[in-house]
């Protein structure tokens, strides 16, 4: 990654967030649902409403991966204070499932965002080394093969008799 | 935002549906087995059986995955 040389205004003074009172952010407080349950009701509540189905529909259509859409949509939840973030991550894969479902219901042609795009491919000239030292030791084999037998072929004829009685040549 | 940084998509990869729907079948053919009498087990399952733990939210999520993976497969036509 490559870091700008340009100064960053657009972030939080180092220990902005001990300036305000201790509490008095939505997360700082209890939570309002704290199950797994409670939280999938809501969501699915929310997710069925034809503003939100069709707001989500635009952004997929959009091209914006659906693992980004739901870890964004649980973690606003978490900042305005609906869950706490362990359930947030135990509800994502629903949520995925549920924007899935919302795209395939509209016929959307969506991205997942499972798929690693950047992930390197095998370079051509890898397989062609590779083929090549294939090839190298199959040919190689067979020599050794051919050379094998006629070593064998020399040995059984140079063969000396051994026994007592044996004629010396 | 960084593909490295989300965790939805370790979340997603690691929530085994087909595996969980092999397991929910098992636990549905034992409980239709045994009976429902007093000698009957006890619904909390032990360490060692391969039954569902329902009380476990990730079994709870799985499920409630099931269910709109069901749908989504209708949707598709795939199953």
């Amino acid at each position: 990654m490559e870091l700008s040389n340009q100064p960053s205004f657009d972030a939080p003074i180092p220990g902005q967030s001990l300036t305000m009172e201790l509490g008095s952010r939505p997360w700082q407080s209890p939570a309002q649902f704290t199950t797994v349950d409670e939280t999938i009701d809501y969501y699915m509540e929310r997710m069925s409403s034809e503003d939100f189905m069709l707001q989500l529909a635009d952004v997929l259509e959009m091209g914006t991966p659906v693992t980004v859409l739901a870890n964004t949509i649980q973690m606003s939840s978490v900042m305005e204070g609906v869950h706490t973030v362990d359930v947030g991550m135990l509800v994502l894969p629903m949520l995925m499932e549920m924007i899935m479902m919302v795209g395939d219901s509209a016929g959307i042609q969506y991205d997942s965002g499972l798929e690693n795009k950047d992930k390197p491919k095998t370079r051509d000239t890898l397989i062609a080394k590779v083929i090549s030292d294939y090839e190298k030791e199959v040919s190689g084999a067979g020599l050794s093969d051919r050379e094998e037998k006629e070593v064998k072929d020399e040995v059984e004829e140079e063969e000396e008799p051994k026994g007592l009685m044996a004629r010396r040549t | 935002m960084s593909r490295q940084y989300n965790p939805a998509i370790t979340a997603y990869k690691r929530m085994d549906l087909d595996g969980f729907n092999e397991l929910d079948k098992s636990t549905e053919q034992e409980k239709s087995s045994s009976g429902g009498g007093l000698l009957s087990r006890s619904s909390m399952p032990s360490k060692n059986s391969k039954e569902l733990d329902y009380s476990n939210p990730a079994v709870r999520v799985a499920k409630q995955m099931q269910v709109i993976r069901k749908y989504r497969d209708e949707i598709n036509g795939t199953k």
